[in-house]
């Protein structure tokens, strides 16, 4: 349904992205995750067809967005990370205005009802787009999007703004959605693309530095496990018995703990286990447990270490 | 209906929202007729040849720039030129709906001032022919002045920096049209003031319409320049992609 290939876009001498190349099948739901400034918005540009790529071709649902500007456009629904709405205008001359753009016509009114109560705009239909709070204008502005009914969405930051209840409701409007649409939506609120989208595309500066399930890329980050344990006793005694454990690789002593109490992270390649073992140690030295807990990376320090990984320091986080 | 028809409602209403482009038409009417009134208390007068002769001015330095400023500077600011420039039409049809309706808002402002030709009517004996002459060549004027307008409205997300490059642009085509203004300009680099005069001074051809002389050329001159605009226009956005 859509397809880079190669894709490169510089502003002025300034690349925006570097040798860009996925395609998105029929279906699909795209989430696309990266820093800010990473590229997420010039690629959704490309796609929309408001920018030209500065080299490589992007072809969507067959058509290419350059030589075929508008069968693209008719295509998708498109909302942008500026949230663009008429401030003067009332929240259904908008949605009028947009239902003729996109040449309607006979299906408007039927549209127009699905499109409000799906976006929940029943109660400020009549009032100035310009007063509504940040929460509506985005529903609006997504609203503007769902209109034609299109067979491809493109959302930029589609929950930005919104209160915890809201983006429930959004994702939940994009889940049912997906059922025949081929949807790409770009956040950084992990937490949102694990729940909504079927695969996720990380951007760090420019480039695709990684594609694939939500479980696979969890997996290419997390190249070791570690424990964390504390228990009474001295330094020594704990370190002899940890480093008899085959599998530990590290520890990392913790500095913190109270007088008598020693502890540490076990840090352990992701394919063994060693937990049998730990648990023998430390019924052999009979010692009393403060605290152990088994240690996952969040969602958030996996996607820092996505981001990092791709070789470039200091990035943006 | 027709592309261009629905962009031209939407931009359209968007000018009588706004209470700018009231404030605007106000001044324009009571600046044009206290100036007129001036010479027609003095002079006597049933004519129209001092409205004429300081409309241009009027036009070019402050009532087209402020109807031309918005077009595309606010969409820029609002960032709706993204959902203008990804929706199913043609640039061309955009670019065409957005000038039109600022056409009609100046054709608005205009009617305000036919008080004058009323009032003469009533109060003389005036010739008709050049009023209609002067009208006329206002509409063209004015019309070639918004697609400058419209034109410079692409380059800038100000509003105001859009009016003051308009109104400096406009106010040029006006002066070098003078006739002192190229005699001065011949006096430091002789042959530029007489060129100016004649290939790019905008008067010439307004007063030759508004003297009753509707000369081909000069109809021609405008709406060929007017196209020009609005098509540099609309090719200036589509360069903006890259």
């Amino acid at each position: 349904m859509i397809e880079l290939k190669n894709v490169c876009k510089n502003y002025g001498l300034t690349p925006a992205l570097t040798d860009v190349s996925f395609s998105v099948e029929k279906g699909q739901i795209v989430g696309f995750v990266g820093p800010n400034g990473a590229g997420k918005s010039t690629a959704m540009k490309i796609i929309t067809t408001y920018t030209a790529p500065t080299s490589g071709t992007c072809m969507v649902g067959g058509y290419d967005v350059m030589k075929d500007p508008l069968s693209v456009r008719r295509m998708i629904g498109y909302l942008p990370e500026t949230v663009p709405l008429y401030y003067d205008m009332l929240v259904h001359e908008y949605l009028e205005f947009i239902g003729q753009a996109r040449h309607l016509n006979g299906k408007f009114k039927q549209r127009y009802d699905w499109v409000v109560e799906a976006a929940g705009l029943a109660p400020v239909l009549n009032r100035k787009i310009g007063v509504l709070s940040k929460g509506y204008k985005q529903r609006t502005c997504l609203a503007q999007a769902l209109i034609h009914d299109p067979e491809i969405l493109i959302l930029d930051e589609p929950t930005s703004g919104l209160d915890p209840l809201q983006i429930i409701g959004i994702r939940n409007l994009i889940r049912n959605l997906s059922r025949d649409k081929t949807i790409i939506l770009s956040t950084h609120i992990l937490t949102e693309v694990s729940t909504v989208s079927d695969r996720i595309l990380v951007v760090n500066e420019g480039r695709l530095v990684a594609d694939g399930s939500f479980d696979d890329l969890i997996q290419q980050v997390t190249k070791r496990n570690s424990v964390y344990i504390s228990v009474k006793g001295t330094k020594k005694d704990f370190q002899s018995a940890i480093n008899k454990i085959k599998g530990a690789e590290e520890i990392e002593f913790d500095e913190n703990t109270p007088r008598g109490v020693v502890g540490g992270h076990i840090y352990f390649p992701s394919k063994t286990d060693i937990l049998p073992d730990l648990n023998h140690v430390i019924r052999e030295n009979k010692w009393d447990i403060v605290e152990f807990s088994r240690e996952r990376l969040s969602l958030e320090e996996s996607f820092i270490r996505l981001t990092r990984s791709s070789g470039q320091e200091g990035g943006t986080a | 209906m027709n592309d261009v028809a629905i962009i031209l409602k939407r931009e359209l209403k968007q000018y009588f929202y706004s209470p700018i482009a009231y404030v605007f038409c106000i001044i324009f009417i009571v600046l044009n007729a206290s100036i007129y009134m001036f010479h027609f208390f003095f002079f006597g007068n049933a004519d129209m040849r001092a409205f004429f002769s300081t409309l241009p001015l009027i036009l070019g330095l402050i009532f087209i720039p402020a109807i031309s400023m918005r077009l595309w500077s606010e969409d820029y600011k609002l960032g709706t030129v993204e959902l203008l420039l990804t929706l199913p039409i043609r640039t061309e049809a955009i670019v065409l709906g957005k000038y039109l309706a600022g056409l009609i808002f100046y054709l608005v402002g205009l009617a305000g001032t036919l008080t004058i030709p009323i009032l003469l009517v009533f109060l003389g004996k005036p010739d008709i022919g050049p009023m209609i002459g002067g009208y006329f060549g206002a509409i063209m004027l004015g019309g070639f002045f918004l697609a400058v307008g419209i034109f410079i409205s692409g380059f800038f997300s100000d509003q105001i920096v859009s009016l003051i490059i308009t109104s400096l642009a406009c106010g040029f085509l006006v002066l070098v049209g003078w006739q002192y203004v190229p005699m001065v300009i011949d006096g430091w680099i002789p042959g530029l003031g007489s060129f100016l005069y004649s290939y790019v001074g905008v008067t010439r051809h307004f007063n030759d319409i508004e003297r009753g002389v509707i000369d081909i050329k000069s109809i021609i001159y405008f709406i060929s320049l007017t196209a020009l605009f609005i098509y540099l226009n609309a090719k200036a956005l589509e360069r903006r992609k890259y």
